[in-house]
């Protein structure tokens, strides 16, 4: 046992110490983060240079209206911050008024195209002279908006936004309605999103909370996509580490000092430290995380000690087939080949996850979580999913999980004890099953 | 010479075969205490599957053979008082010198090895490594660092396959003198080899395995006494002078300034010796025993031992 210990801790410390695990590590807060820090620092970094637009007000009624709600945002919507702080954040639009004077839209979008052409203005709008009465030529009842900045559309969405409110208005008015009357008649009504009502102790209903859409798709989706990065980042080299002993001719002098089994052992405990290593930075991070931005309540604490459970059983099944193949293969381009059956393996509950966090509770997702490789990604979906699945289901999970994992450690054991002092060609699948049934 | 009153490693009956290949065929063989065994044998003949054996690499077919390491009969992992270097260098490239023979030593059970890491490696010349990473060294640092690895735990039985191979001579020298310091202080050394000069220098006992099984076993003394007196070193000058030619010779080895002469069963040596003296000036005349080198190529060359003078020529002298 002494020696397991030792052998898991090289492992571990080499492991640990590599570069790929501290850029592994760094990899998904940065890659997560990123964008928020980016998103953050560029916030205060957007063109607030003004821009102009023109607008052909064919119906004459509507461009006071906008000049006025321009005036507003200009003083007011676009700054953000009080004080001191406060400061400009969004481009103020400069509106110009065309005199439309009988010039027809065609020949006036040619002009105004031109003026965009040579830089005089960002966009112009042509309101046709009948979008107020809809009982006119409706080809005469456009709203255009020019631009040759296609992508940029908050002007489109500000215009469009004030210019239909006004027109309602003006057609409720036309129709002799009060436009108050009508807004409180048409107003929806918003559908609240709530969990179940409980009863505390002392019998009193506890009315429902408000659910968090994003916290329920998202916690449950953080907590499988950190197991799946954390097998993948520490069962897979395993692979190497064992084809390294292997072809260095490691292997010999440790199985002069320990048996092949102890080895085995040695180097899934040592893997299985680095990834509850991992596990945990990341979790502490997320929990810093959330406390700060005050989501503390988020942090699937209930979840946790099954987490801890699944991703070890998971390394342990996943990291001995790895060992499995790094001892049978003679070199890196043989094992890839082997390991895309087992990746896909890994791979597979990603395909299947939406359908699961969707509906965690259906036969289907039970089904599907049962099935041992996919077990500790998919059973911890489902039990993050509020309200969670009756507890045999997880017990159900683990023991499974347990009995595909000491198969797979049995049977790597044998193919391991083999293949590691094997020289030369590597072994073929079917070579592989034979040394694990036959020892 | 250090009286054996103990057998180290005892092998008895002991057969190892890989699918239809019988590597090791019934081996029976003792290596006593204190003593420097010798193992020869051609490539693939059975020598490092035999030191497998033993440190319980790989165990042997079942069956009535048993092999006995330091009076225990362990199934498992070989004990911790045998030290091992394999064939081929098996070192973690990426992990520091101090941290591998560290490694390897805690494997054999010892708790404290940094001093005698300090105390080999300076005594290998090793001492600006012991910070370097492995992949920075040499292929003779490196073995001379694997070499470190099989002997810091001071253990009582050291098994070297092959230690001398690839090493230039100075540190060929080196790693002589620490094997014959390892055996003054009271272990027992096994190592194979394919230097036979190597072999009859340093070995108390030679063992020659040749296509799985025993050939040879015993001292070189034993060993030589088996094929007699039949060897004749004789230099020549002559024109013309051929020794092939000569009744009673049955082999020619060549070795440029020397000539080996090999007599027919029943030659006179006094003959061969007027024979000789009829066809040239003789130079030097010395009936003596076959070296070990000729008795390895006898074995393992029985159908093709007069050809290729040259190249056992520079075997033996390399």
């Amino acid at each position: 046992m002494r020696k397991t210990l030792i052998v898991a801790l090289r492992e571990y410390v080499v492991s640990v110490k590599t570069k790929a695990f501290l850029i592994g590590l760094l990899m998904m807060p940065l890659m997560m983060g990123g964008g928020f820090i980016v998103g953050a620092f560029m916030e205060g970094r957007v063109d607030t240079a003004d821009k102009r637009i023109a607008i052909a007000d064919y119906t004459g009624r509507l461009f006071d209206t906008l000049d006025s709600a321009n005036r507003q945002r200009n003083d007011a919507a676009i700054f953000t911050g009080e004080g001191a702080a406060r400061k400009q954040t969004l481009p103020r639009f400069v509106l110009e008024k065309i005199d439309t004077g009988g010039t027809d839209m065609q020949r006036l979008s040619l002009q105004l195209s031109d003026r965009i052409r040579k830089g005089e203005l960002m966009a112009f709008v042509l309101i046709g002279p009948n979008v107020i009465d809809t009982n006119k030529d409706p080809g005469q009842a456009t709203l255009n908006y020019y631009s040759n900045t296609p992508t940029y559309n908050d002007a489109l969405g500000w215009i469009s936004v004030v210019l239909n409110e006004q027109i309602q208005q003006l057609r409720l008015v036309g129709a002799a309605f009060d436009p108050k009357v009508v807004r409180q008649l048409t107003q929806r009504v918003a559908v609240g999103n709530l969990g179940l009502v409980k009863t505390d102790a002392a019998g009193n209903i506890i009315s429902a909370e408000e659910t968090n859409q994003l916290a329920n798709f998202l916690v449950p989706f953080a907590m499988m996509f950190l197991m799946f990065m954390v097998i993948m980042a520490t069962t897979a080299p395993l692979l190497n580490s064992t084809l390294e002993e292997k072809t260095q001719r490691i292997a010999e002098v440790l199985l002069s000092s320990i048996s092949p089994f102890e080895l085995m052992a040695g180097k899934l405990i040592g893997i299985m430290g680095v990834s509850l290593t991992m596990a945990a930075v990341y979790l502490s991070g997320a929990y810093a995380a959330l406390s700060r931005a005050g989501y503390v309540q988020f942090f699937p604490w209930q979840s946790i000690w099954w987490f801890v459970g699944f991703l070890s059983l998971a390394v342990l099944m996943y990291g001995s087939i790895f060992i499995a193949i790094g001892a049978a293969v003679s070199d890196m381009k043989e094992a890839q080949s082997m390991m895309t059956p087992v990746m896909l393996l890994v791979v597979s509950p990603m395909f299947v996850m939406q359908n699961v966090i969707r509906e965690p509770g259906s036969t289907l997702s039970l089904v599907l979580s049962l099935f041992p490789p996919a077990t500790p990604m998919l059973m911890i979906i489902r039990q993050t999913v509020p309200p969670g699945i009756p507890l045999w289901q997880p017990l159900l999970g683990v023991a499974l999980v347990l009995l595909a994992s000491l198969v797979c450690v049995f049977a790597a054991g044998r193919i391991f004890r083999v293949g590691i002092l094997m020289q030369g060609k590597g072994a073929r699948i079917s070579e592989m099953f034979r040394w694990a049934l036959r020892g | 010479m250090i009286r054996p009153h103990m057998n180290v490693v005892e092998i008895e009956n002991v057969t190892k075969t890989f699918g239809d290949h019988v590597a090791v065929n019934s081996l029976t063989l003792a290596v006593p205490q204190g003593s420097i065994y010798g193992f020869i044998g051609p490539n693939g003949s059975g020598k490092t599957t035999t030191l497998r054996m033993i440190m319980r690499i790989y165990h042997p077919d079942p069956g009535a053979g048993a092999i006995r390491v330091l009076g225990e009969m362990a199934s498992t992992a070989a004990s911790d008082r045998v030290g091992y270097l394999p064939e081929e260098r098996g070192l973690y490239k990426k992990m520091k010198v101090s941290e591998v023979l560290r490694f390897y030593a805690q494997l054999k059970g010892h708790r404290n090895p940094n001093p005698l890491i300090r105390t080999w490696l300076e005594r290998m010349g090793l001492s600006e490594y012991i910070d370097k990473k492995v992949e920075t060294l040499s292929k003779g640092m490196s073995q001379k660092v694997q070499f470190i690895s099989a002997v810091l735990t001071e253990p009582q039985l050291v098994i070297l396959d092959e230690p001398f191979s690839g090493l230039d001579p100075v540190n060929a020298d080196v790693l002589r003198e620490a094997v014959l310091e390892l055996r003054r202080k009271g272990a027992t050394v096994i190592f194979s080899t394919h230097d036979t000069a190597v072999a009859e220098k340093m070995c108390d006992f030679i063992f020659m395995i040749y296509k799985g099984n025993k050939v040879l076993d015993g001292t070189l003394d034993s060993i030589q006494d088996r094929y007699g007196q039949d060897t004749v070193r004789v230099r020549v000058e002559g024109d013309n002078f051929d020794a092939q030619t000569i009744p009673g010779v049955e082999k020619v080895s060549d070795f440029g300034r020397l000539q080996e002469l090999r007599m027919a069963p029943n030659t006179n040596p006094q003959t061969l010796l007027s024979e000789l003296m009829r066809r040239g000036r003789v130079e030097h005349f010395e009936l003596t025993r076959p070296s070990l080198h000729d008795i390895f190529v006898r074995i393992a060359r029985p159908t093709s031992e007069s050809t290729s003078h040259t190249e056992q020529a520079g075997a033996a002298h390399a």
